[in-house]
């Protein structure tokens, strides 16, 4: 299932991959087929990012990690689906998407944060329990959420009501690389996230208190920063690109109960890799581990006996050789 | 001797510890407006537990903290700042992965106004932060992180600073640099709560003392005295 749903290339690149037996692997017209995999990489790596920013926010400040994170995705999307249906795709549109679907995305990302930030008050900081505790916790949160979903919308596979696109036609005739502007606007939007992250992070009183209270939450707490409103904002922020990723995840693939939760593994991989409660270390490890995912075609392209369905295995066995290397993690500053 | 003229901190009467495990035991001891008063004792005897528990870290079990004729107990540490306490822990005391610019921000991060200025004047204070503005705090000496990690608490302008052990694992001469700015902070106006290892020295800059053993108050008296106090020499100066 994780297989199917995770390594189901786009429409714009099963076109691609078509040609791909004709041709030489190595020779200079494989050129265009590996920059297509790059992009398709590029468009699954900014979903995995925006989970594995939650997922490494959660760890570094609320100190566990969360199992519920897939699933906070998959609420986000279905919000968003709610919200496509009653707001419509009339109207302009950007990005071959109607504005309607830029509401849908801001309902993801409103209703993820707010799930979330009601679990954190209700269930996490009431239990008042150990890493380990919330850890199991966590688990127990991921299957309400994806109960209430699977009740509501029920298991079926189901999709956002826009227009299947193929790839932009200028694109593809300057350089081969068939991409859709649906996933331009995902890689776009992503982008703008991401970096809107980096601004708060780093330039504001917020992205600051969010840091010192990571880094050492008894200090904070001295220092006079209000630390259990870092943590909300936290949630908000970590859980509201864990929307914003489910919606764009059913976007690029379809929505189903599961669909958050079978990414989990995923994105767990990129944080891992990326160093474990380091932001930065999980946009870099879910660029690595969505490219690897998204390279792993070129194997069979070469003549070797892997299959692209083996794309998350390959994912995991490079996160152990690089956490081999080098235990923390790529950006993993060790544990304190 | 500074002029003793009203107390700050009243600690009566507290009962503290950790989980199940009781550190402090009916302890009460008090620190007067513009004082240095020292803790002394062997480890374990909860020095630093009375510094925790009137910061609000620790919840006491019974008795209260008293702060200017509030009553403070239990309070959160993040009210306790704005009322015009600060603090400084024994160990990891300055925050390792931002730089030391935002060090000085985050202990000014409850000031409503002012910032920029006071972190100008503690750059002009403690030279070594000036140089390494932009540096990462864990890439800071030993030496270097103390005097940022009080430089983070000067950045309210406290009433009242409770050091935890200024010269844990510092080189002799730079443990003189510590007092030196620990005495330099007192004379402008800032009481002081201080745990010390090292007795002597801890003593020789304070006014009064207390001698800490099991959770309780064993010996209190002006520093002076408790230095020349031949049972407290024998017991907890070594020698």
């Amino acid at each position: 299932m994780l297989a199917t749903l995770v390594a189901q290339p786009s429409g714009g690149v099963v076109a691609g991959a078509a040609l791909a037996p004709g041709l030489a692997v190595g020779g200079l017209d494989y050129v265009p087929q590996l920059l297509n995999y790059f992009v398709n990489g590029l468009v699954f790596s900014a979903i995995i990012v925006l989970g594995g920013i939650g997922l490494s926010l959660v760890y570094s400040i609320a100190d566990f990690a969360n199992f519920a994170h897939g699933d906070t995705m998959t609420v986000g999307a279905y919000a968003g689906l709610v919200t496509l249906g009653a707001v419509g795709t009339a109207g302009p549109q950007l990005l071959a998407l109607p504005l309607g679907f830029y509401a849908a995305l801001l309902a993801g990302i409103a209703a993820a944060a707010v799930v979330a930030v009601a679990t954190h008050y209700f269930i996490y900081r009431p239990l008042d329990t150990d890493s380990i505790g919330l850890l199991i916790t966590s688990i127990g949160v991921a299957f309400v959420y994806r109960a209430v979903v699977q009740l509501q919308f029920g298991t079926d596979f189901t999709e956002y009501d826009v227009a299947v696109l193929r790839p932009v036609p200028w694109i593809e005739a300057a350089t081969g690389i068939t991409i859709t502007e649906h996933e331009l606007a995902i890689v776009l939007v992503a982008a703008v996230l991401v970096a809107a992250l980096h601004v708060v992070l780093q330039y504001t009183t917020l992205g600051r208190t969010m840091r010192a209270t990571a880094d050492n939450e008894d200090l904070a707490k001295v220092s006079g920063i209000r630390t259990e409103r870092v943590i909300t904002s936290m949630w908000v922020i970590g859980a509201g690109l864990a929307g914003a990723g489910g919606v764009f995840l059913g976007l690029y693939n379809q929505l189903g109960p599961r669909m958050g939760f079978d990414l989990l593994l995923v994105i767990f991989a990129a944080v891992i890799l990326g160093g474990i409660g380091s932001v930065y270390g999980a946009m870099l490890g879910g660029v690595v581990i969505g490219m690897v995912n998204r390279l792993t075609p070129v194997l069979s392209d070469v003549g070797l006996p892997i299959e692209p369905a083996y794309a998350n295995a390959i994912a995991f066995v490079i996160m152990v050789f690089v956490l081999l290397v080098r235990p923390t993690g790529i950006a993993g500053e060790g544990v304190s | 001797m500074v002029a003793v003229t009203d107390t700050v901190l009243d600690v009566d009467s507290v009962d503290s510890g950790y989980g199940d495990v009781q550190v402090l035991d009916d302890l009460s001891m008090r620190l007067e407006s513009e004082e240095i008063v020292c803790l002394i004792g062997p480890n374990g005897a909860g020095k630093s537990t009375v510094l925790k528990t009137v910061f609000g870290l620790l919840t006491p079990w019974k008795g209260s903290v008293t702060f200017r004729g509030e009553d403070i107990t239990g309070a959160e540490p993040a009210d306790l700042v704005r009322s015009g306490m600060g603090y400084v822990p024994q160990i990891e005391n300055v925050f390792g992965s931002m730089t030391v610019d935002e060090n000085l921000r985050m202990g000014g991060v409850s000031r409503e106004s002012g910032l920029a200025e006071t972190i100008d004047r503690l750059y002009d204070r403690f030279d070594i932060l000036d140089d390494k503005r932009s540096a990462k705090a864990s890439t800071l000496s030993g030496g270097q992180r103390q005097v940022l990690a009080f430089a983070r608490a000067l950045m309210t302008e406290p009433d009242v600073l409770l050091i935890d052990e200024p010269s844990a694992g510092l080189a002799p001469s730079i443990v003189d640099d510590v007092f030196d700015n620990v005495q330099t902070v007192n004379d402008l106006g800032t009481a002081i709560m201080m745990v010390e290892q090292n007795a002597v020295e801890g003593l020789s800059i304070a006014d009064r003392g207390y001698v800490l053993d099991q959770g309780t108050v064993r010996f209190e008296d002006d520093a002076d005295a408790l230095l020349d106090n031949p049972e407290v020499g024998q017991l907890y100066l070594g020698g």
